[in-house]
């Protein structure tokens, strides 16, 4: 039955081999980190993560020779996997967060596990998921991607085998994140019924909002939404994060709170540019009130944390309510502006978070401590740690002249932009919750900056360089993402093809 | 209209599913729960290919077959790990982080 | 009825006459042999020792590995077979392709047997 469904005639696919490089490259060296870890004496595993770190970089090379040569779409297998200006981008931040990750971890699992050839493989895979996300422009490319950058996080989240708390972290994010994929399986199912095709572009031009068949439709969007929606942790499917955030290693709770929830923008994206545009009145109500939510009971709940790991946790999740208030705006403002502030507030955003959980490891290894109470007299015995701290806390309350506060901008002008109620209703909840938030941030700096060390032990903290060299570029990047705001051409950014009725 | 039998199928297969991943404790319980709805998107994904002529739903479903092993894999796994250090596999009893 | 049900009222015919003779024969040898129940013979038979324990044991978690191994490299084959069946026309391409797949599914396969999941210890 099946070969009688497919065309009857099959011309060999052309395949773009410098377009699809990044994913070559990856993938090659998951293979080849396999194959070292196997073979390799145990005195030389470190050689494992140095490797893991060069295959990133590598990866990077092709994402920045395909963005210099030019800014032509490369569609390959029937437009189904798209590289242009907007995967580039984000194909390059993943890669570089991964690279920060890497170098996060690389101290910290010497000391503590004995499988560092599975942990970067793992997290290998996962990033090369998130790279595929970013150019899958069909729901089966979108569904595999997701699964591919899911499915080793589950096993990161649980890596410290002995530790019960880790087990629960691992165990809670498997089965919520399996049982989304499966809800939003079912709406994509749906979807397809309706539309008859699998291609993002195709349901788009189905999907009118206006058909006799609309209220599957709005099953198949919602149910879709839902499931991405747990991926980037909004209330009320956030129940996951704080646990996983504060189970998992540090270098994996970075990596989850920044990357992973970037892979769910990017495909929440996607999916509200291409395959939705018309249905903005089923898409939009919800997503406010997803983003209203989300920026809210995230605050309020980060408000009465005393673990930091906690605190940053629910601080996420509320800054991924700012990153979805764009996409409640997408139909009725200007798209460009919305898809560029979702984009420019991922970029940010990973720069900061990342930079937040490499001070957190630094300072661990020092007190051994997560509770907030344990970052007293920090600026005395360790000045340069206090301050980049205090540089990204700054950043992520959106305080100028940091980066997050040029994302926060960004989005509030996307919002502004729609000039409805609606919109102004949710810039007011933003605003309001803004002010909310510097409340726990500043709470932090003054542990920091004027209270005593707890146990009055005020020996300096050795930070290793692996950590340095993280904290150097995650601060660099705050610091230049918000004092050039004009940086980098962010135009080029929504460069998504297909999308704004082109 | 013949697709509508098993789109009932599918949604009543689904409904089950969902029922089960809420209402049970036994973590191997749940997983199957998912491979329920799992199952259920795959019958819809065939149906429809059927009803549009076109290969799009067949091939999403092997590919669905293909990851759902591999999810039961993980899975079962991490039931394996909780059970050795616990020697329970209640869901209800995984509460140690609150807050 | 359609050529195609037809075609399995044959498969039903069997699946008759084989109930049908099954439950003959046990029939008849309930009704003619002697029945007398003591509670020695209603007793669970065990390899000639009272039984120990209840009957839903556990199993050696050692037989999960297999299991689970045979899961993954079973369900992967879902691939190969759409690609069996047009082997001709996706011609070399398909083949390198195919390759590809099949040389890391052997990777994951080389990484169980060096780790010694496929040693039974």
């Amino acid at each position: 039955m099946i070969s009688a469904l497919v065309a009857s005639d099959f011309a060999t696919p052309h395949v773009d081999y410098h377009a699809l490089a990044p994913e070559i490259v990856l993938g090659v060296g998951i293979c080849l980190l396999i194959v070292l870890d196997l073979f390799l004496a145990e005195s030389r595993k470190w050689l494992v993560s140095t490797v893991a770190g060069l295959i990133l970089l590598g990866a990077v090379l092709p994402v920045v020779t395909l963005g210099v040569i030019g800014s032509d779409v490369r569609s390959m297998f029937d437009g189904r996997y798209v590289i242009d200006n907007f995967s580039l981008v984000l194909k390059a931040l993943f890669l570089l967060s991964g690279y920060v990750v890497v170098l996060m971890s690389s101290r910290d699992t010497e000391e503590r596990t004995p499988y560092q050839g599975e942990y970067y493989t793992l997290l290998l895979t996962s990033i090369m998921g998130m790279v595929m996300m970013a150019s899958a422009r069909d729901l089966v490319s979108v569904f595999v991607a997701l699964e591919f950058l899911s499915i080793p996080a589950y096993m990161l989240a649980a890596w410290r085998k002995r530790d019960s708390k880790s087990n629960e972290a691992g165990m809670k994010y498997f089965l919520l994140g399996v049982f989304a994929s499966a809800v939003m399986l079912y709406g994509m199912s749906l979807l397809y019924g309706v539309t008859g095709s699998t291609r993002l572009v195709d349901i788009g031009q189905a999907v009118t909002g206006t058909d006799h068949l609309v209220g599957v439709q709005v099953l198949g969007i919602v149910f879709v939404i839902v499931g991405f929606a747990f991926k980037v942790s909004a209330v009320p499917f956030h129940t996951w994060a704080p646990d996983v955030y504060q189970g998992a290693p540090t270098p994996i709770t970075a990596f989850l709170s920044v990357a992973s929830k970037a892979a769910g923008f990017v495909a929440l994206s996607l999916l509200v540019f291409l395959a939705f545009p018309a249905a903005k009145s089923v898409y939009e109500p919800f997503l406010w009130v997803l983003a209203a939510v989300t920026i809210t009971v995230g605050n309020l709940l980060a408000l009465k944390q005393k673990n930091i790991v906690r605190m940053l946790a629910y601080s996420s999740v509320s800054q991924g309510g700012f990153i979805l208030m764009p996409l409640a705006v997408a139909g009725t403002g200007d798209a460009r502006t919305s898809l560029r502030a979702v984009v420019v507030y991922l970029i940010i955003y990973a720069a900061t978070n990342l930079g937040a959980f490499a001070v957190v490891m630094a300072v661990s290894r020092k007190t051994h401590s997560g509770e907030i109470a344990s970052y007293g007299g920090l600026f005395n015995y360790a000045p340069g740690l206090a301050a980049v701290m205090t540089l990204f806390l700054a950043s992520l309350a959106g305080i100028p002249p940091f980066g997050g506060w040029y994302a926060k901008f960004g989005a509030f002008k996307a919002v502004l932009e729609a000039r409805t109620g609606a919109a102004y209703t949710l810039a007011v909840i933003a605003a309001v919750n803004t002010v909310v938030s510097a409340a726990y941030y500043i709470t932090l700096m003054r542990e920091m900056w004027m209270k005593p060390a707890p146990d009055g032990d005020e020996s300096p903290v050795r930070v290793p360089r692996n950590l340095v060299a993280a904290l150097v570029i995650t601060g660099v990047a705050t610091l230049a993402f918000g004092v050039l705001p004009g940086f980098s051409g962010y135009g080029a950014i929504t460069g998504l093809a297909g999308a704004f009725g082109r | 209209m013949w697709v509508n039998n098993f789109l009932i199928l599918g949604a009543i297969l689904f409904c089950i599913g969902v029922y089960g991943v809420i209402a049970r404790k036994n973590a191997v319980m749940v997983l199957m729960a998912i491979e329920l709805i799992l199952n259920s998107v795959n019958l819809n994904l065939l149906a429809f290919s059927q009803m549009h002529h076109n290969a799009d739903g067949n091939v999403f479903a092997l590919y669905i077959i293909a990851v759902a092993a591999a999810e039961v894999g993980v899975g079962l796994s991490m039931v394996l790990l909780i059970y050795r250090n616990r020697r329970s596999i209640a869901l209800d009893e995984l509460s140690e982080m609150k807050g | 009825m359609s050529q195609f049900l037809r075609e399995y009222l044959t498969v039903f015919w069997f699946a008759v006459l084989a109930l049908l003779l099954a439950g003959l024969l046990l029939g008849i040898s309930a009704l003619v042999r002697p029945n007398k129940p003591t509670a020695q013979k209603l007793l669970a038979y065990e390899s000639g020792v009272d039984p120990i324990g209840d009957g839903w044991s556990q199993s050696q978690v050692r037989y999960y590995f297999f299991a689970l191994l045979f899961v993954i490299f079973d369900v992967e084959a879902v691939f190969i077979f759409p690609w069996a069946t047009q082997l001709e026309r996706y011609g070399t391409f398909g083949l390198v392709e195919m390759g590809i797949f099949v040389f890391v599914l052997l990777l994951g396969l080389v990484y169980a047997w060096r780790k010694g999941a496929l040693r039974w210890v």
